[in-house]
């Protein structure tokens, strides 16, 4: 059982880190909290949903099909709001109630378009075949889901350490308004990030399926809610760190329901209230922030 | 100061009368008890955040601490209801002084390790294993002691208290000095404020407010369960009605709550259906284009605003 | 002074003597108003529309016929709907409740689906001296003996639920059961009762835990529920809950003798869309109507026939909640035929008369002093496939059933 638990724990977490990637990187180079970051895991989970049951388009394909569709989604949004906020007082604030004022927006629109009903990509998409490790059974959609967890996580990597506008996105991270005097094209390059954060949210959406059950319009909220937990558990505004900080988070939840089931949703609040006092940081980070 | 002082007296008198009168015209008593509650709350927030720049965004945590202590004291102890609403403010209080260490964190990270404070005691509360002290998420009875007049007027003291804490740090030294703190926190300590005792005084007025609001609230609905004074739409909520208004005044939030909370039944009502698309449409209106507050359009004519 | 005070309190009785003759007169209403409730956005959102949209079925079959026939006028009187929105809100529904009570002077007063959204209904009737129609908030606090202004229409409390459930495993003599709850009111107490009943009869418990209402993901606690090698796994949950728990019980490879989850006899089309009908076969759940085929009815009509007419209603074949509130308007329909003066406590006494004489396609409706349901009873029912396609038996009760259980499932 121990062991069992350690694995489902690690494939989940790896999940998980993919669930709040997305939420950090925003969060890295506008210091915003994107509040509608769980919707956006929904509309990508509804996006793989329509595809799969109006064209047969595996969830595979739906990844190539959502970088698209977030693409120009996310630059979209970005001009429309994020100039302009800021230019106000206090954009961190603002952003905030802005995001929330999006996250329903997106979910009333979804509800009125589609309904209110769960909706799911059956686990039989990838077979119903099982993969042993260890002599511990797993389905094989979450090992599906691990390797695209792995792989999204090097691209973003990839994209950090070896591109020019990954370049560009680190120095923003590090300090906007430097960047602004060293030239860089700040608005440009943050619209990308962001629309990456945005892409990086529906694949974990497109996944939810085999992870997190059903999907439905209003699911959003409580995804928000658990990003915030891992990517403050692995390093807010790192994204490399969020995938530390989902290990954590799967392993942890994985552990409750084996061992104490009732109040395994306590346990990642409580994780997040002991670092952010013991260690603001972070578990990874460097730059410490308080008041 | 002493007529900002009087105009201020002013306008929470005007606003105590019309909730003592209106139930008599108007009956539809669920909605006037919830339109204080929401003014009660914005204000309690606007407490802290307005004058501190601290997010509180689980601020519902001390409003299901307020509901929860006065429901036990009432349960358990068999405490008369006022003496456990003041039960229920001083478990927020108590709430508000563990949580004290969060106020070392700042912006975004105070608001989301504060609302993970306000998830954990939900969970808390809700466990079945704590059945025997909170009922876990059976909720709470309160049908012996439902009183809806009572526990109106009983609210509108809050609310008027709630009031007339923002009306004296508004016009105080201790204000002053809590603003000159949220300015810039070092230049204040230098200057002799005692920066750490300031913010944990507004933060235990503003968590005190809140739980006496929740308590209140239990009594008026006498049946309820963790989730729903737990619930994060309450925080949400009562952040967009403060910052509609303007925070940092008594007006704005109270305006703010006035307004938004007619409008949010008005939608309802009227058009049910998109209640909620509207609702979000308006919030980013708000945030693009008047992102201090309605009462900022006076404030830049140079107009004073209580 | 005292005199502007006696003017104020004898302005005030004008009008509240006023306001009360202008309701509570004789003359004749045009419309009759039922006030209730939905949510269009939330968790109770999908099953609260499902609800309301089986009353205004019922609204707008009786209002095509020329409207109800009211005892109390000897006369047949249209309905007017009047719905707001809630939200899945209970601060919400509070107001809304009461703007349905004091502005609209609702005169039948319906409650929104389950017992959340039920909660606050029930003080607000009481002070009002309104009856509460409560449709499926099955909340056992809700009835007292102190307050008649309250019915459940469609379901018996949650507690009653697993009566017959645990009769079939002590009948079966299947041992060694796993529990696995969400930890709300709905699904503990009817883990609390079955936990009780089995215990009682000497069955072996190996596992009884709960878990939070938002759980999603059920695969490490199925290996730690097999590990204790159960017979049979009685899973209690949410919609949510019993589709992810299905799921990954589908996906797992684990297998049990016997598996028993809430929802599928409820939602069925929606749990089969989600799980699949490899996912269902052999396990077991409460079946409802339309699962349930009550065709011999005192009220109203049978299943069949509701089923064809809502479906050309509304384009869609009905789940059970959809039956749950046209029902509530076939009890509805019934007190105004029954209640011999027109005011809400008579309404109670006429129910109190036809309660347990009344059979609809719901089952027989049956109140207690309360007004707790006590005459519906679930009975248990097993999906199985034949000819590879999925197909429904009652097992038990013996007088009810149709098949003997597959037992251990293969």
């Amino acid at each position: 059982m121990f062991e069992y638990t350690v694995l489902a724990g690690i494939m989940y977490g790896l999940y998980f880190g993919l669930v709040g990637i997305g939420l950090n990187l925003i969060f890295g180079v506008m210091r915003m909290i994107n509040l509608a970051h769980g919707d956006f895991i929904m509309l990508g989970a509804f996006l793989a949903y329509w595809l799969f049951h109006l064209f047969g388009i595996n969830p595979l394909i739906a990844i190539a099909i959502s970088c698209v569709v977030f693409l120009f989604l996310g630059i979209a949004f970005y001009y429309i709001f994020v100039p302009r906020l800021l230019q106000s007082k206090d954009p961190e604030m603002l952003s905030f109630i802005l995001f929330f004022g999006l996250s329903q927006v997106i979910e009333a629109i979804i509800i009125l378009s589609f309904g209110n009903n769960q909706r799911s990509v059956p686990s039989s998409t990838f077979g119903h075949s099982t993969f042993s490790i260890l002599g511990n059974r797993f389905p094989i959609s979450w090992l599906i889901v691990t390797i695209v967890a792995i792989l999204v996580f090097i691209a973003v990597y990839w994209y950090f350490y070896h591109t020019k506008l990954g370049y560009a996105t680190r120095a923003i991270m590090a300090s906007r308004d430097e960047s602004l005097v060293s030239g860089i094209n700040v608005n440009r390059v943050s619209a990308f990030a962001f629309s990456i954060g945005l892409i990086l949210a529906s694949i974990a959406g497109i996944f939810s399926f085999f992870m997190i059950g059903a999907a439905y319009p209003s699911m959003g909220t409580n995804l928000t809610v658990i990003s915030f937990a891992i990517i403050v558990l692995g390093a807010l505004g790192n994204p490399m760190g969020t995938i530390i900080g989902g290990l954590i988070y799967g392993l942890a939840i994985m552990f409750m329901q084996t061992y104490l089931s009732s109040w395994s949703n306590l346990l990642p609040y409580l994780l997040l209230i002991a670092i952010m006092l013991f260690k603001p940081e972070g578990l990874i980070g460097k730059t410490v922030r308080s008041a | 100061m002493l007529k900002k002082r009087i105009g201020s007296f002013g306008i929470i008198l005007i606003i105590a009368l019309i909730f003592i009168f209106l139930p008599f015209v108007y009956n539809n008593q669920s909605f006037l008890f919830n339109m204080m509650l929401y003014i009660a709350l914005a204000e309690g927030l606007n407490i802290i955040y307005g004058f501190t720049g601290y997010l509180p965004f689980g601020y519902v945590g001390f409003f299901g601490a307020g509901a929860y202590s006065a429901s036990l004291a009432i349960l358990f102890l068999h405490f008369p209801p006022l003496l456990s609403i003041f039960i229920g403010g001083a478990g927020a209080f108590l709430v508000g002084i563990i949580l004290m260490p969060l106020l070392k964190l700042s912006g975004a990270y105070f608001a989301i390790a504060n609302l993970a404070a306000s998830q954990a005691l939900y969970y808390i509360v809700a466990n079945p294993n704590l059945e025997s002290i909170t009922h876990g998420p059976y909720g709470i009875s309160l049908a012996s002691i439902y009183n809806p007049h009572a526990s109106y007027y009983t609210m509108l003291a809050v609310l008027v208290l709630s009031m007339i804490i923002v009306l004296f740090i508004r016009t105080s030294n201790f204000g002053l000095s809590l603003l000159a703190i949220k300015e810039d926190h070092i230049t204040a300590s230098l200057a002799g404020v005692n920066v750490a005792k300031a913010r944990a005084i507004a933060w235990g007025l503003s968590a005190f407010v809140a739980g006496l609001s929740g308590a209140c609230f239990a009594w008026y609905v006498s049946v309820f369960y963790p989730g729903t004074v737990f619930s994060l739409n309450i925080s949400v909520i009562v952040i967009v009605f403060a910052l509609f208004g303007g925070i940092g005044t008594i007006a704005g939030p109270l305006v703010g709550a006035l307004i938004l909370y007619s409008f949010y039944n008005f939608i309802g009502i009227s058009a049910p259906e998109y209640f909620q698309l509207l609702y979000g449409i308006l919030i980013i209106v708000l945030v693009l284009f008047l992102p201090d507050g309605i009462t900022s359009i006076l404030q830049k004519r140079k107009i004073y605003v209580p | 002074m005292f005199k502007l005070r006696s003017l104020f309190f004898s302005s005030l009785m004008f009008i509240l003597i006023f306001s009360a003759t202008s309701t509570f007169g004789k003359s004749i209403p045009s419309v009759i108003k039922i006030g209730t409730l939905y949510a269009s956005t939330g968790p109770f959102a999908k099953a609260s529309e499902s609800q309301f949209k089986g009353l205004k079925f019922w609204v707008h079959n009786v209002n095509s016929k020329g409207g109800v026939f009211v005892k109390a006028f000897k006369k047949k009187i249209p309905i007017k709907l009047v719905a707001y929105n809630d939200q899945s809100s209970t601060a919400t529904a509070a107001a809304m409740y009461n703007q349905l009570i004091t502005q609209d002077h609702a005169n039948i007063l319906v409650a929104d689906f389950g017992s959340v959204l039920t909660s606050v209904a029930v003080p607000l009737a009481k002070e009002h001296r309104r009856l509460l129609f409560d449709v499926t908030g099955t909340g056992a606090k809700f009835f007292t003996p102190d307050n008649p202004y309250v019915v459940l229409t469609s379901l018996p409390t949650s507690g009653r639920w697993p009566y017959t459930l645990a009769d079939f495993i002590i009948k079966h003599k299947i041992n060694k059961i796993a529990i696995i709850y969400s930890s709300n009111d709905f699904d503990q107490s009817q883990a609390i009762t079955l936990h009780n009943k089995l215990r009682k009869a000497g069955v072996d418990i190996v596992y009884y835990n709960a878990v939070p209402s938002s759980t999603s993901n059920y695969a490490v606690l199925l290996h730690s529920i097999k590990a204790k090698n159960p017979n049979a796994v009685i899973e209690f949950g949410y919609p949510n809950n019993d589709i992810a728990f299905l799921q990954n019980l589908g996906s797992s490879g684990l297998k049990f003798n016997m598996v028993f989850t809430v929802f599928p006899g409820q939602l069925f089309k929606l749990l089969k869309s989600n799980v699949g009908e490899q996912g269902l076969a052999y396990t077991y759940t409460y079946p409802t109507p339309p699962l349930l085929r009550y065709n011999k009815v005192n009220l109203g009509v049978g299943i069949d026939e509701f089923e064809l007419a809502f479906k050309a209603y509304s384009g869609k074949s009905p789940n059970f909640l959809n039956v749950a509130g046209y029902n509530v308007g076939l009890i509805i329909k019934k007190t105004l035929e029954t209640a011999n003066r027109y005011n809400q406590l008579s309404f109670r006494r006429a129910i109190g008369k036809f309660s347990g004489k009344v059979f609809t396609l719901n089952g027989l409706f049956m109140v207690n002093k309360k007004g707790a349901q006590i005459g519906e009873i679930l009975p248990i029912a097993q999906f199985v496939m034949k000819d590879s396609k999925l197909k429904m038996n009652i097992v038990y009760p013996e007088k009810m059933k149709t098949a003997d259980a597959v037992y251990p499932a293969p």
